[in-house]
């Protein structure tokens, strides 16, 4: 009972969906220490884009991974557009606030409906994964595609919206509400929800500042990091939102903070095409992109993603680099667990909502 | 919300020039229409990093990312700061491949200063975690600096470990 010892978890493990490897110091039943290995899936895209050009990048970095798909090339060609000196049409800078509220509302409703699979409520899983289906058609009946949605170009989006589209959104829209605020109500009162949730995984203000983290994450202890707002781009300050925070510190306040965002997202895209300009979804032609260097970010699902593009005059840039919100989410793990049980490791890794392929790249 | 950035952007260059000894450049300014500064700042003194990542921890700022690249002198690092939503970006040349962590003051720095000694073999003084990040223990430490196929990575030549499982196989005769 008092002995300790190392139980390894992953790199290839049953509750990981993706390979990393955790060393996990054991004493009994509760964890005491971790140490994290990753590189397991480092596909080297950081070189790999400095072999295509301007253009070619935008389909690269969509493939980064698939949950944030879309805010990858967003990202990416904002940094291209502060080079270029390139202001997007207002029609353009709606349609990808539209564009990228559906990607998170659908991301934050998979994550929650994992959170449900790892404590064991099944049903639950399969009524959250329902709700998000809905969505998932509205990405392919627009986009044409169920994750990835080529929505953005350098100087603008690749589609547009018409009427019979808009009414559609927005019926598709209104038939979620009811049902995410029935599952808000599950996540938020069940007693088995609760139990496996409340007090696990806490992860208290002061460390996350220090840390750094970002997104849900952070906003979970109360850390106000949404770009959105406090490093506003496209449309985002005309937009009429509040930042959602929580100060229960674990993983159930990380839950509700995703599910909170999940009612937000729908409003900022009702928001959107209440306010859809008319116009042009591009600017003319294609811009060269002269030498310079720019940094861009978003507030993708997860948190923060960063774009330095360093061109050099050519078609190709000269160096890029993202970081992607996981990547600075993972150290906090180190604080979460300690302290915790065995059974509840899975569980709190999901709080901090994953991805193993875009943090290697 | 603008001109308190604007405030703070200022406060921020002027105790720049009273901590950083060799001093800087602000080579530009990005502004766009939303209100938005981004700070580009190239160092003098690659041991000024230190100073630079105090000033911006006492400000509550962290470390976004690092970028590192290669040039002919050697490598060029840009260090990317928040602090309180403005991006800085901080270059310095280091000519020998080393640089000071700043992981001791931000903590943020910690797993990108490590990616970057695994890439490009940039040596990182006094991290206090300086365990490999991405490549396993059997790679070259800066492979980004490298061009390899992929054909070439595929058929094992990154690494002896595919050999020398061969080899093993084989009774540990090399043929």
């Amino acid at each position: 009972m008092s002995e300790t010892y190392r139980v390894p978890v992953g790199p290839i493990h049953i509750a990981l969906e993706e390979p990393v490897y955790f060393k996990v110091k054991v004493h009994g039943e509760s964890v005491e220490d971790v140490d994290i290995l990753s590189g397991f899936v480092h596909r080297g895209m950081e070189a790999l884009v400095l072999r295509r050009n301007f253009l070619q990048n935008m389909i690269i970095t969509e493939r980064t991974c698939s949950l944030c798909s879309n805010n990858h090339p967003f990202t990416y060609i904002m940094a291209v557009e502060k080079i270029a000196g390139v202001r997007i049409p207002p029609r353009a800078e709606y349609l990808r606030v539209i564009a990228d509220e559906v990607k998170r509302a659908a991301s934050h409703l998979f994550n929650v409906s994992m959170l449900a699979h790892l404590v064991g409520f099944h049903s639950l899983m399969t009524q959250t994964m329902e709700t998000r289906e809905v969505l998932q058609d509205v990405k392919e009946s627009i986009w044409g595609n169920r994750m990835d949605l080529g929505a953005n170009t350098i100087g603008g989006v690749k589609y547009d919206l018409d009427k019979e589209q808009i009414r559609y959104l927005i019926k598709q829209l209104n038939l979620i509400k009811k049902p995410i605020r029935e599952l808000t109500n599950i996540y938020s009162n069940n007693r088995i929800v609760r139990a496996r949730t409340e007090g696990v995984g806490l992860l208290p203000k002061e460390d996350a500042v220090r840390l750094g983290v970002v997104g849900p994450t952070a906003r979970g202890s109360g850390v106000n990091n949404d770009i959105r707002a406090i490093y506003p781009y496209v449309v985002y300050d005309k937009l009429n939102f509040e930042v959602i925070l929580e100060d229960g510190c674990d993983v159930r306040a990380r839950a509700l903070v995703r599910l909170r965002e999940v009612f937000q997202a729908i409003d900022l895209v009702e928001q959107c095409l209440r306010g859809l300009p008319d116009g042009p979804v591009t600017t003319p032609g294609l811009p060269r992109i002269p030498e310079g260097e720019g940094v861009a970010r978003t507030e993708a699902p997860r948190g923060e993603l960063f774009f330095y593009v360093k061109s050099n005059g050519t078609d190709k840039p000269e160096r890029m680099k993202w970081r992607v919100p996981t990547y600075l989410n993972w150290e906090a793990l180190k604080v979460m667990m300690p302290g915790n049980k065995i059974a509840d490791i899975s569980v709190i890794f999901n709080s901090i909502d994953p991805c193993i392929s875009c943090t290697e790249r | 919300m603008t001109i308190a950035k604007k405030e703070m952007v200022s406060v921020l260059l002027a105790q720049l020039k009273i901590y950083v000894t060799s001093g800087y450049e602000h080579r530009f300014s990005h502004f766009d229409h939303l209100g938005n500064e981004d700070v580009y700042i190239s160092l003098h003194d690659k041991g000024d990093i230190g100073k630079v990542a105090s000033v911006f921890q006492h400000h509550g700022g962290r470390v976004i990312t690092i970028t590192p690249y290669v040039v002919d002198s050697g490598y060029q690092i840009a260090y990317h700061f928040d602090v309180t939503g403005i991006v800085l970006t901080v270059t310095l040349l280091t000519e020998d491949g080393s640089v000071d962590s700043i992981t001791p003051i931000l903590k943020s720095a910690d797993w990108t200063e490590r990616e970057m000694q695994d890439l490009f073999d940039i040596k990182i003084i006094g991290h206090p975690n300086p365990d490999r990040l991405i490549l396993d223990e059997s790679m070259a430490q800066g492979i980004f600096k490298e061009y390899m196929t992929l054909s070439d990575a595929m058929t094992g030549a990154a690494t002896n470990t595919l050999w020398e499982r061969i080899n093993e196989a084989k009774g540990g005769h090399d043929e």
